[in-house]
């Protein structure tokens, strides 16, 4: 019934449109500016991207700009795709954009949702080119912020392409919020018997030290202990300089720190608790 | 017998007389039996042994010098209570920390004895160096006074280059070029930051209207001096660093001649590794280092000689008898490229 509806209204407004004749004149004048709007977004991306990259602590205030910049160049070419075709009147325009947005929309509303998806990404960020994110239980870099889709880069290297409309239902979390740095949460666990002061101590000292790291009053650091009943687990919290070597930073700081804590006499302990079960009893099952 | 303090503001040292006038009042204070340690900080060549010596001329007898010359171990650490005087001054302080686990025993050891002594500690720092130490450690709040040398400005560049020189020495040459340049120039502002105490030292352009009166009809034009464009550039050049100034007047003085032309500016297009940039930040916090000193700080973390090597291909890092700095001239883009790539904070 809706759809009947619709199709006669549809019919209607569209009967009513001043449509131009199609020719090769027009086809090929379409076609240059589908092609013309494809080039001009991928020379945005990389030029755009290039700059940032030497941009130092702006790379991301650049990037961010990006999915903005391309969201205008293909509603420009639609608008334009548009008006060659049947030249409207400006309410003809709208009735038209309302009509044909909600009809396609059953047929694709999929597709819409993932397009509504990227435009509220690109005005209500969550997140930004350029920053490590995990969506729906996949972490990595946003490398793009598409029209349909989000591409990540996994720690593995791996593309991942996840549509828009996840925003909508899956949480997102983004370690930097459109910053360069990132906080880096380092664990380590040493015996009980061992010199918990000296650990943290020499804990501290690989952050702040870290030829990684960023420390001002803005990316602060601190160094925790906590003491569980078969080991004692240093926990320091600092910020990298920038968020693609948040793996290097994390790994050269553990291996300086074990190498002092070696010398040092500090020995791990004998029990070390899965990732994910800290501070849980040997034998004793998740909830 | 020591001077009176009270004389600093008559003898005037060139570019530094605020900063001189401070120390003189932080004296003051400590002689009241308040705790009132100094810590002077600049950029590598911006000062720092001017004003040493400068405090050892003012306080005299008062004061006990103590430069430190190599990277400090906790047993070369000097007894600071034997020491005669009631004020200390330690020159490069830089020395007392290095960047490794475990490298800051000897600054702690040194901390606790300024707070527990009864005498003046004037300290002097590389700016680079006091920036990582403040971010690691608060170090600010053991010194009661800070004082930041600032940049200079051409005429304090000029009458410091200048007093060198008998009146007359120096010839100043136009070699055609004069005409089209300096419609402004580079001064530095200090300006007080809102809700933030201490000053900052911003770029600022001044615009040069004596120079653009010259484009006037030739009755109205004002005569602007070779010598006074000479400076300006040099200023330029340097960005009001004095020792950088300094080391570009010698490169471009030809028996006591020199022209615009002879100034040149060296550019460095500098792309480094997270290593290259590392041992380069250490270099500038440090001023100069031995290999052993880079090699402890390190340890197996890098292959330090290949470091090394690039960085003296660049023109980044030179190699004095062992021991590595950065030239004059690089100071300021490394600096630059340091803080744009997050290795300075």
């Amino acid at each position: 019934m809706a759809d009947t509806l619709l199709t006669n209204v549809t019919t209607g407004v569209v009967t009513e449109l001043p449509f131009k004749t199609f020719d090769l004149n027009l086809v090929l004048y379409i076609v240059f500016i589908i092609v013309f709007a494809y080039v001009l977004n991928r020379l945005l991306g990389f030029v755009l991207t290039h700059i940032s990259e030497r941009m130092g602590w702006h790379r991301t205030t650049v990037t961010m700009v990006i999915p903005l910049l391309k969201l205008i160049v293909s509603v420009t070419a639609l608008y334009y795709i548009i008006i060659a075709v049947i030249e409207p009147s400006l309410t003809q325009l709208i009735a038209f954009s309302g009509l044909f947005g909600a009809a396609v929309g059953f047929g694709l509303k999929d597709v819409f949702a993932d397009i509504i998806g990227g435009i509220v990404i690109i005005f209500e960020k969550p997140y930004q080119i350029g920053d490590k994110v995990s969506i729906g239980g996949t972490y990595g870099e946003v490398k793009n912020i598409g029209i349909r889709s989000t591409r990540l880069q996994t720690p593995d290297d791996e593309q991942v392409s996840i549509p828009n409309v996840t925003v909508f239902s899956q949480p997102v979390t983004s370690g930097n919020a459109g910053d360069l740095a990132m906080m880096i949460v380092i664990d380590l666990y040493i015996h009980p018997e061992s010199d918990a002061e000296m650990a943290m101590k020499i804990l501290k000292e690989a952050l702040v030290t870290s030829k990684y790291v960023i420390i001002s009053k803005k990316y602060t650091y601190t160094v925790l202990l906590e003491d569980f009943p078969f080991y004692m687990r240093v926990r320091a919290k600092g910020y990298v300089n920038d968020l693609r070597l948040e793996f290097e930073f994390k790994s050269e700081v553990t291996r300086r720190a074990w190498s002092e804590f070696r010398k040092a006499g500090i020995r791990p302990p004998s029990f070390v608790p899965a990732a994910g079960d800290q501070g849980r009893l040997p034998g004793e099952v998740a909830a | 017998m020591a001077e009176n303090p009270k004389e600093v503001s008559d003898r005037p040292v060139i570019g530094l007389e605020k900063e001189l006038q401070e120390i003189n009042e932080a004296v003051e204070r400590f002689g009241d039996g308040v705790p009132a340690h100094i810590a002077i900080v600049s950029e590598p060549l911006g000062g720092r042994t001017t004003i040493a010596n400068e405090i050892r001329r003012l306080y005299g007898e008062r004061v006990t010098y103590l430069p430190l010359k190599f990277v400090m171990s906790p047993s070369s650490l000097p007894d600071f209570s034997a020491s005669p005087g009631d004020i200390i001054l330690i020159d490069n302080c830089r020395l007392l920390a290095t960047r490794r686990i475990g490298g800051f025993d000897v600054l702690d050891a040194f901390l606790l004895a300024l707070i527990s002594s009864k005498k003046l500690f004037i300290t002097t720092w590389n700016m680079y160096s006091w920036q990582y130490l403040s971010a690691v450690m608060n170090i600010e709040a053991y010194f009661s006074t800070v004082i930041v040398l600032a940049r200079m400005d051409t005429p304090d560049l000029k009458q410091v280059i200048m007093s060198r020189y008998k009146p007359g020495e120096i010839r100043f040459i136009n070699d055609g070029v004069a005409e089209r340049s300096m419609f402004f120039s580079l001064v530095h502002k200090q300006v007080r930051l809102p809700l933030k105490g201490a000053e900052v030292s911003i770029p600022w352009i001044k615009l040069n209207f004596t120079l653009m009166l010259r484009r006037l009809p030739r009755k109205k034009r004002i005569q602007i001096s070779i010598e006074d464009l000479i400076f300006e550039k040099i200023n330029r050049i340097s960005r009001g660093n004095p020792g950088v100034a300094v080391h570009l007047w010698e490169a471009s003085l030809e028996d006591n001649v020199i022209s615009l032309n002879a100034i040149t500016e060296t550019v460095y297009s500098i792309n480094l590794d997270t290593s290259e940039s590392f041992i380069l930040t250490i270099i500038l916090s440090m001023k100069s280092l031995q290999e052993d000193d880079l090699i402890a700080i390190v340890g197996s973390e890098m292959d330090i000689r290949r470091v090394l090597y690039r960085l003296v291909c660049e023109g980044l890092v030179r190699n004095d008898d062992g021991y590595y700095s950065i030239p004059a001239f690089a100071l300021e883009p490394v600096a630059e490229y340091l803080k744009k790539t997050r290795r300075l904070w």
